[in-house]
């Protein structure tokens, strides 16, 4: 009701303003007469207008509000038309209200509420230097610009003649206004620097237009000092003045941005339909269209508050600005985004629900990467896991019934130094026994684990299983460096589960094995001139091939009947 | 000359029986020690010919013994033992500053003899 009774208002006050100009009493020219009023109202209803249509499309922003006001105070700056000591009095403290306003409106912009310290200073500076100053000049008797000739306070714009004879508390107001104009220059493009790209959109259209407005109005502030003509400062007072006609229009597109970008949500649904599902894809489609580079998407897992992203890595959410997406009261997922867009959660939530489909194939994959990831890791720790078992087996046989058999064939061989006929050779063969125990014994601990392994590394453990087995085996190369431990276990079971196959099944006369470096990792090769026919699933290349696969290599067997066997294994380095 | 013998092993079974197996067959056996701490002591005070020396010890490994004793003036002769075989230790043995190896199911008086023959 009120919002319709605004710009009946509006208009009352620009015929009002008009009747003060033409009946007031000052003396104005007839040729300013048109293009004054036409202008002014221009500004005026401008903003008021423009305010109006800001107010409705974005209630939460109180830049609508600000330029409402400031539309008043533009046509109520005309009661000092009216050539009466109040009305002076009124219209020179209304005018001042205009200028407060407008720098608010510039600092602010777009939320139209201060949001730091320093636009706080500037917004509260910008109302201090107006209404209770010229209340102060007002209250010691200033009365420039009453009398003859054109009405006060630059109410129509007319060259000075060059009677410029300014006094010392002219000067300094000047200059307090032209340092306050700087500054809110200084402070808009500050924030703008340090906006992201999503906020800089919204406040480009606004800033560029405020600054056009504030450099226009300091450059006729400073006519005098630049040593411009008076004609140029009436030049530019009247283009600033074209400039705010127009201001409310780019403040206004900036306000709407972000309803502009909806119409990029028909392109995004058509872009992710027609695509391949890579993971950055979801992603930079939604950074494009909500123009802001620096988006994040992430998923949530289901039944836990982990976030992770579409590879699957865990995210912390929290850091950022962050909207949930939510499904039936659930959050799924979340866009972690410049701040500026929270003032968007339609723009944002329309984004999602155009996404919607390949979002949730993202977020399904996203969960499978997860337990891959998981999955990865839980084996590679099941292998390490069972590495440190059979080392620490080796470990007991050989400090326990090793150190104790080793212990029995001592006191055996003392007890035959000290024996004789039938005895003595009781003794020897119980101490033939107890050696050939013994040698079993090392062998058996020696499969389990090769304490050289650890000790020597891959070129002497490899020597040393080639020295032992029961086939000539051509060690043709081993890595000059030594690899991590768990590639090079991995490297050594490999060949040593070949080259027990080779032994038993493969009837070869020789294998042939090398370790070399192959850019990612190790890759291990045991070829032998057997039978052929091997069983790539049997249980222990089968084993084998999950041992390789958990560090995320590779094991191939080629086995052609009757032409040898190859086991070739790819390991990487970490 | 009687070598006089000092065995390192940290399993007490195992140096009271090589102790009784060397002296049989001639050796002196002037000192045992169960780790490496002990045997640097043993062989500061007693200044052995021969050192016994197990691979496994608590502290620090017996080739590392070996290369401590081997930096010292008068330097005592080093033989390692072990209940695995040489050939678990690769080129180890060869390139440690001791005479030799042997099998702890093998040692005797003659083995060790063995061992220490080819001394100069």
């Amino acid at each position: 009701m009120t919002t319709r009774l605004v710009p009946v208002a509006a208009v009352l006050a620009g015929a009002a303003a008009s009747v003060a100009l033409v009946r007031g009493g000052y003396t104005v020219p007839a040729e300013l007469v048109a293009p004054t009023l036409v202008l002014s109202l221009a500004v005026a209803w401008s903003f008021v207008g423009v305010g109006l249509v800001a107010r409705r499309r974005r209630p939460d922003s109180r830049t609508g509000l600000l330029m409402v006001v400031f539309g008043f105070a533009w046509l109520a700056r005309f009661v000092v038309a009216v050539d009466t000591t109040p009305a002076f009095v009124v219209g020179v403290l209304l005018g001042s209200v205009a200028l407060s306003v407008f720098v608010q409106l510039l600092v602010t912009f777009p939320t139209g509420r201060t949001e730091s310290a320093g636009q706080r200073v500037l917004v509260g500076i910008g109302w201090l230097l107006s209404v209770p100053l010229d209340a102060v000049f007002l209250a010691i008797g200033a009365r420039r610009g009453r009398g003859d000739g054109p009405p006060p306070n630059g109410l129509v714009i007319t060259p000075s003649g060059g009677e410029f004879r300014p006094d010392v508390v002219d000067l300094a107001v000047q200059a307090v206004v032209v340092v306050l104009l700087v500054s809110v220059l200084v402070s808009v493009w500050t924030r703008w620097r340090a906006a992201g790209a999503a906020a800089r959109r919204a406040l480009t259209p606004g800033l560029v237009g405020g600054t056009v407005v504030v450099a226009t109005l300091l450059v006729e502030r400073t006519a005098i000092l630049l040593l411009l003509p008076p004609s140029a400062g009436v030049w530019l007072a009247w283009s600033a003045q074209v400039v705010l006609v127009v201001w409310p229009a780019a403040l206004l597109l900036g306000l709407l941005r972000s309803r502009l970008d909806r119409s990029g949500i028909g392109r995004l649904v058509v872009e992710l339909g027609g695509g391949p599902a890579v993971p950055e894809r979801l992603r930079s489609v939604v950074a494009r269209t909500l123009h802001d580079p620096s988006v994040e998407l992430v998923h949530r897992r289901p039944g836990t508050d982990e976030f992770v992203d579409a590879a699957g890595e865990r995210v912390e959410v929290g850091g950022r600005a962050v909207t949930f997406l939510e499904r039936e009261g659930e959050p799924i997922a979340a866009l972690l985004h410049d701040p500026a867009l929270t003032a968007e959660p339609d723009l944002v939530e329309a984004v999602a629900a155009g996404a919607g489909l390949a979002l949730e194939n993202e977020r399904l994959h996203a969960e499978v990467r997860h337990q891959l990831r998981e999955v990865r890791a839980s084996r590679a720790r099941l292998v390490e896991a069972a590495d440190g078992a059979r080392r620490r087996v080796e470990r007991d046989l050989h400090d326990g019934a090793q150190q104790r058999l080793v212990a029995v064939g001592l006191a055996l061989r003392l007890a035959r130094g000290r024996s004789s006929g039938e005895v003595d050779a009781l003794l020897a063969e119980a101490s033939d026994e107890l050696t050939a125990a013994l040698a079993e014994l090392r062998e058996l601990a020696r499969g389990i684990y090769p304490p050289l392994l650890t000790d020597g590394g891959l070129g002497p453990a490899l020597l040393s299983l080639a020295e032992r087995a029961p086939l000539p085996v051509v060690l043709a190369a081993v890595p000059p460096e030594r690899p991590p431990e768990t590639v090079e276990r991995t490297c050594y079971f490999v060949v040593s589960e070949a080259l027990t196959n080779a032994a038993k099944h493969a009837a070869a006369a020789k294998v042939e094995v090398s370790v070399v470096p192959d850019g990612v990792g190790l890759r291990v090769e045991v070829v032998d001139d057997g039978v052929g026919g091997a069983d790539a699933d049997g249980s222990g290349l089968r084993g084998l091939a999950d041992r390789v696969a958990a560090l995320g290599g590779r094991l191939e067997v080629s086995s052609p009947s009757g032409r040898g066997t190859r086991v070739t294994a790819s390991v990487p380095c970490g | 000359m009687t070598d006089r013998v000092l065995i390192v092993d940290d399993h007490a079974s195992f140096r009271s029986l090589a102790r009784r197996l060397l002296v049989a067959d001639g050796f002196d056996v002037v000192g045992e020690a169960g780790d490496a701490a002990d045997a640097f002591d043993a062989v500061r005070s007693l200044a052995p010919d021969v050192v016994l020396l197990d691979i496994r010890l608590p502290d620090l490994d017996g080739f590392g013994v070996a290369e401590v004793l081997a930096g010292d003036e008068a330097a005592p002769v080093v033989v390692l033992v072990s209940s695995r075989a040489r050939d678990d230790y690769g080129p180890r043995v060869d390139s440690s500053p001791a005479r030799g190896f042997i099998a702890k199911d093998d040692l005797s008086g003659d083995a060790l003899r063995r061992v220490l023959g080819d001394r100069p």
